[in-house]
């Protein structure tokens, strides 16, 4: 992933914490990223349009609730939380892929996004994760995120 | 006098955040109803009187886009402003939407200062 690439993931992700969960991130050296302690989750969703490609992001579990608290201004053991914890992190990849798809393509193509879907993960998908070459590692309020971009070629 | 409000959002975080949001912005509102996708929201809107909805576009069962088709085909529906809040930021899709009445659209994620505004400029006639 090119430079520019780079910084334009990192812009987005950050942003979007930053608007919709009043967290604060900053990308990371993968090296200096903690591994995934019990398990975590991964979401992913798919665009297709002028560029078809797919975008991922995993945290740990602990995370998902702070996310959804922040979000929804609650306490992160209110049950409303606690049940929605994973829907609010479908919700902020939907947000992030819909801001890089127009960084990507410009603002008049019509792009199709796919319901965001996700997974448990644990250590191993995790390293897993973190060995793929494309993944960028964030700090996001003290825990650690990691976020994939896949572009296909047509 | 407050508004009845629909929200159509797969996403039960968007509708939490839209409810709080119009709360935070002090709209006006007598009733929030909710649905998960164009259907449900049809299903509320031959049953209830509403005077505003809000609507995602990507969701499934029934998009926003065939929301939007639906009721612009309805004699009734086709008077109740509709605002798009989605994640989508192309031009050529709002410029569509906003020609088949849309009333406005608001990018993901939003302030509750641009919801008021919004809301101002699509109900403001109305509630005069």
């Amino acid at each position: 992933m090119n430079e520019e690439m780079t910084e334009t993931l990192n812009r987005i992700v950050c942003d979007v914490f930053e608007r919709m969960a009043f967290m604060f991130g900053e990308i990371v050296e993968k090296a200096s990223l903690p591994s995934l302690q019990r398990t975590g989750y991964l979401a992913k969703m798919g665009f297709e349009g002028p560029i078809c490609g797919s975008v991922s992001m995993a945290v740990a579990q602990s995370m998902c609730p702070v996310i959804a608290a922040n979000v929804l201004g609650m306490d992160e053991d209110d049950e409303f939380v606690t049940e929605k914890s994973l829907d609010a992190l479908k919700e902020m990849l939907n947000v992030i892929c819909g801001q890089i798809v127009t960084s990507l393509a410009g603002d008049e193509p019509v792009f199709d996004l796919s319901v965001p879907q996700v997974v448990d993960i644990g250590a191993d998908e995790w390293k897993s994760l973190m060995d793929q070459e494309e993944s960028l590692a964030f700090i996001v309020d003290d825990e650690p995120v990691l976020f994939h971009l896949t572009l296909e070629s047509r | 006098m407050g508004f009845n409000v629909l929200i159509v959002d797969d996403s039960v975080t968007v509708r939490a955040v839209i409810v709080k949001t119009l709360s935070v912005a002090e709209v006006p509102v007598n009733e929030v109803f909710q649905a998960a996708n164009g259907k449900e929201a049809l299903d509320i809107l031959a049953n209830s009187w509403v005077d505003l909805v809000f609507a995602d576009i990507n969701m499934p069962v029934m998009t926003g886009i065939e929301l939007v088709d639906r009721m612009a085909a309805d004699g009734l529906l086709q008077t109740i402003p509709v605002v798009i809040v989605s994640t989508e930021g192309s031009k050529t899709r709002i410029e569509d939407l906003k020609g088949k009445g849309v009333s406005a659209y608001i990018r993901k994620p939003f302030t509750p200062e641009l919801l008021k505004q919004v809301v101002d400029m699509v109900m403001g006639s109305q509630d005069e």
